[in-house]
């Protein structure tokens, strides 16, 4: 006879979080432990109680790992966040560079579409911002093998921290309210994307690990 | 040094728990007999984050079992403790012993 319980699986967004932080060499073992004690809670003590004992276990696993992740290799990881944010420095100023290049090689197209120019210069302006942050987040995730999730979050912890300073020295004090804080939002984009960066390259490596091999 | 490394305090409690559960330890039992004895939430990550570190000192060795449907088609990683983690563990031991020697402890911080 199956229980209700045998059909229940662990939350999914919790697995997959697991699994991007996870030693490729333990993946198996700590995702197994979780599921048996996962589906023994859901049986004795009912479901709700056993995915809130799996979600305590993803938070607690979660910051182990990246504590124990960033302790095992310190200087690899911090050459890559370090590197991170100097690439970070350096093609942040790209898409204004290359805006300014483009609208004074084709003034004359611009002044007739100006909408065009004006979505370039906004909306176009934040979409370059993610892309490229993103990408740093892949270079970062890629120098650092088999952390890529503890550099990029470093690297955009790092980042949202020093947005923090800037916002409670200056900005929130100098600027209006509504702007002060789509500035902020405008500023933690970025790190964010660095992280999603970070989670594609993860991503890809498990993919790759788990394909048979001998193709 | 390493030959005369002191076990860390969670450490310690793993060994003692691989001890006690024998040919049974694994992520789970040793996760649960914490829980039970110490009474506390342990995260299974604290406990292969440090199982890891023993293995790498030498002090536990690993193999793992047949994949079980339970576990979603996964093995188990079982864990026994080798004669150089009981030597720790016998060299952790004696040391605290010697540090609360003659200390009254309980009546005296209570």
């Amino acid at each position: 006879m199956t229980s209700q319980a045998d059909f229940v699986q662990p939350p999914r967004i919790a697995v997959w979080l697991v699994n991007l932080f996870i030693p490729a060499e333990t993946a198996e073992s700590i995702l197994g432990d979780l599921l048996e004690e996962f589906s023994h809670l859901a049986s004795n003590s009912g479901v709700v109680d056993a995915r809130s004992w799996y979600w305590r276990q993803t938070a607690k696993t979660i910051v182990h790992l990246f504590g124990t992740g960033f302790r095992a290799a310190p200087w690899s990881t911090t050459a890559a966040v370090v590197g991170g944010y100097l690439l970070g420095s350096v093609v942040n100023g790209l898409p204004d560079k290359v805006l300014s290049a483009v609208t004074d090689r084709y003034l004359g197209y611009w002044s007739n579409h100006f909408q065009a120019y004006m979505f370039w210069a906004t909306d176009g302006m934040w979409i370059a911002h993610l892309i490229l942050s993103m990408l740093v987040g892949c270079m970062v995730a890629l120098a650092a093998k088999g952390r890529e999730m503890v550099a990029t979050m470093t690297l955009g912890i790092v980042l949202c921290a020093m947005v923090g300073v800037a916002y409670f020295a200056w900005v929130a004090k100098h600027w209006p309210m509504n702007l002060a804080l789509s500035w902020m939002l405008f500023q933690c984009a970025g790190p964010f994307a660095m992280i999603v960066g970070g989670v594609v390259v993860r991503r890809h490596r498990s993919a790759k690990r788990t394909q048979p091999s001998g193709a | 040094m390493s030959g005369r490394d002191y076990l860390g305090e969670f450490e310690h409690i793993i060994v003692l728990a691989l001890l006690r559960l024998e040919d049974r330890a694994y992520g789970v039992t040793v996760r649960q007999e914490i829980e039970f004895r110490i009474k506390r939430e342990v995260s299974i990550g604290a406990v292969y984050a440090t199982l890891d570190r023993l293995e790498t000192k030498g002090y536990v060795k690993s193999h793992h079992g047949d994949p079980t449907p339970e576990r979603g088609g996964r093995s188990k990683r079982f864990f026994r403790v080798t004669a150089k983690g009981v030597a720790a563990v016998n060299r952790t031991h004696r040391a605290l012993q010697s540090m609360t020697e003659g200390l009254e402890l309980i009546r005296s911080h209570s």
